[in-house]
């Protein structure tokens, strides 16, 4: 008895779904009505209020629906969709470039080639390439590029209330505590090796 | 009466033009921060300042100066060749950045923008001098380099603002104070009144940029043409010049000069200079989908003797082969034996967009389809392989010499060191920070 009631749960969740990728958009209430036999609205508006509460779809401020695991309903109901049109477009549209996961600000973004090794703790060896953000702040914890005293360095940087200190990842460096000035050019977000 | 105000609107319009502080010097300042603080100057493979950073102006040099002049005026100066690639993306950076805060964002030149700002106080929640600051921080701590701000009611008044204090500067000129920021401005320095302009307002007694602001609209109607006219408007505070946010997508006219030294009396290579930058012209014009119906020529003697010609073309083209014929009758009518040229140009002009192009009588038509799928082929080449990959023997003798012999021949530091996967044609698209960490 429960299956069947699922598997029809599930049929018309496939209905909806088929409906949403072929049109573009959610069905109105009386188009969920048409395609899954239900005649009164109410138990339109059951059905769409059970399908809310497993996330399936979602109503807006106005009651209108939006997709919701709708657009990938393999994942949510475990029913595997065969004849999904063009899965592979639908899956790619929400994918990143190496680009963008690398680059969160393009236009403070710059390039710095490595010649130390006092980072290599961190995994950041002579010859490879930093991106360093200018348009962060930097954080206790960060690796920033910082001029000390008229000298440039890539460190941790180490911040306890008032005090700041430029921390190594190699045991044959030691911390630098800024003298007179500290100046951070930028905060490194990402470090690029290439093999070959 | 000077000190009535044009006009008591203080912003109908708020149009702010930006200004970037020696822009090639102050990147070249941002991705070399041992720079920072020295003059420094761009140009080394010019010969001349292309720029000069504000240390350097502080001590008397200026652009166009040879370099030879700058080593005795301040010998510690220190000269870079240009970085044009970085430089350009410094460009690009700054106009994404103003886009930012507004969608209307006319790319006037490489370091130059006029932005619209009107009506944004709302969603920036304070005043536009506010908004205008902001920009001029997020460049600042972003790219590193300093700009001058410039807003008021027009294009005109914004561009008199960030020349108005400079570097670093942020002039707001609402409307009811433009009197006191053009009182004393010579009328020249208004953007688009030349020598010439400025001499013929001379004869009506009109010296200065409030004086002209001044005259009554019959006066400008009987003496000015319409660009001055305009101009008149813009002082007043009546904005006429909209902020363009298309990018360049025509010209009116292509030219590509290159000099080469040491200078050179051998006619080949003259020629092949000539046949190179012609080549570097079509490509342009193909780029843009467009044919020349006029071919103008120079040559520049060492001693800056210029020899030019215009040629008519007798149908639109932009395919060098058309143009050899009339480019070697052309050279041979200026070139004279036992000069010795350091400069040669070629400037494309009519441009007609080449679906335009009508074919005359005489014309093979089949073999200038055959020409089009010939060079349609190269630019593909030259797309894969890079510019040159393939190009007209006419041009090789080009190799003879390098472009720049001696010390004007270093390369930018961009081009010497390359990430692995980087090479000579195509590099990161990323400023690289010059720092040894």
């Amino acid at each position: 008895m429960k299956d069947t009631k699922e598997e029809k749960l599930r049929s018309r969740v496939r209905e909806i779904s088929r409906f949403y990728s072929r049109s573009g958009r959610m069905p109105s209430f009386s188009e969920i009505g048409e395609m899954t036999g239900l005649r009164s609205k109410n138990a339109v508006y059951k059905l769409v209020n059970k399908l809310a509460a497993l996330k399936v779809l979602e109503k807006d401020a106005k009651g209108r629906l939006i997709p919701g695991s709708i657009a990938s309903p393999v994942k949510i109901l475990g029913t595997v969709e065969a004849g999904f049109p063009s899965p592979a477009e639908e899956e790619l549209v929400d994918t990143l470039s190496l680009d963008s996961l690398l680059i969160q600000n393009p236009e403070a973004t710059f390039l710095l080639k490595v010649s130390g090794d006092s980072m290599s703790g961190a995994g950041i060896l002579p010859g490879d390439m930093v991106l360093v953000d200018k348009g962060q702040t930097p954080k206790s914890g960060d690796i920033v590029i910082a001029e000390v005293d008229g000298e440039w360095t890539m460190k941790y940087l180490k911040k306890r209330g008032e005090n700041v200190a430029l921390i190594p990842a190699n045991p044959n460096y030691k911390p630098i505590r800024p003298k007179k000035e500290l100046k951070i050019a930028g905060v490194v977000t990402a470090v690029v090796r290439k093999y070959r | 009466m000077t000190t009535q105000p044009l006009t008591i609107r203080s912003w109908p319009r708020a149009i702010l033009h930006l200004d970037a502080d020696a822009f090639f010097a102050s990147c070249e300042q941002a991705v070399h921060p041992e720079l920072r603080g020295r003059p420094v100057i761009t140009g080394k493979e010019r010969g001349i300042v292309a720029a000069a950073s504000y240390e350097a102006k502080a001590k008397g040099i200026t652009r166009g100066v040879s370099l030879y002049d700058v080593k005795k005026i301040c010998p510690d100066a220190v000269i870079v060749p240009s970085d044009y690639e970085t430089y350009s993306l410094f460009s690009v950076r700054m106009f994404e950045i103003l886009r930012r805060f507004s969608p209307d964002v006319e790319e006037y030149s490489i370091d130059e923008a006029f932005v619209d700002l009107t009506g944004l106080r709302r969603s920036f929640h304070g005043p536009y001098g506010m908004i205008a600051k902001k920009m001029q921080e997020t460049v600042g701590t972003e790219l590193g380099i300093t700009v001058s701000v410039g807003v008021s009611l027009s294009k005109v008044l914004a561009k008199i603002g960030s020349k108005h204090n400079k570097p670093h500067g942020l002039t707001l000129i609402p409307g009811r104070d433009i009197h006191l920021y053009i009182e004393k401005l010579p009328v020249e320095k208004v953007w688009g009144i030349g020598p010439n302009t400025a001499a013929f307002l001379r004869k009506f007694g009109i010296t200065t940029a409030l004086q002209l602001a001044k005259k009554d609209e019959q006066f400008i109607q009987k003496h000015l043409s319409k660009p001055y006219q305009e101009i008149w408007h813009e002082l007043n505070g009546r904005s006429v010049y909209p902020v363009v946010t298309e990018s360049k997508s025509s010209y009116q006219s292509i030219s590509k000069t290159k000099t080469f030294t040491p200078p050179s009396d051998d006619e080949t290579f003259v020629f092949a200079q000539l046949s190179k930058n012609l080549e570097n012209a079509c490509i342009k014009a193909r780029r843009y989908r467009l044919s020349a119906t006029r071919l103008i020529l120079f040559l520049r003697t060492q001693e800056f003797r210029d020899a030019g010609l215009e040629l008519k073309l007798s149908r639109p083209t932009a395919y060098p082969i058309d143009l050899f014929k009339p480019l070697r009758e052309g050279f041979e009518q200026i070139y004279h034996a036992g000069n010795r040229y350091r400069q040669t140009g070629v400037v494309l002009t009519g441009l007609v967009p080449d679906t335009t192009v009508q074919y005359t009588l005489f014309d093979d038509t089949a073999k200038i389809e055959k020409f089009s799928k010939i060079y349609s082929a190269v630019d593909k080449v030259s797309e894969k392989f890079g510019k040159y990959a393939v190009h007209h023997a006419s041009s090789l003798p080009t190799k003879l010499q390098t472009q720049h012999e001696g010390e004007r021949g270093d390369a930018p530091q961009r081009k010497g060191e390359l990430f692995k996967g980087e090479n000579k044609r195509q590099r990161l698209g990323l400023p690289v920070l010059n720092v040894k960490v």
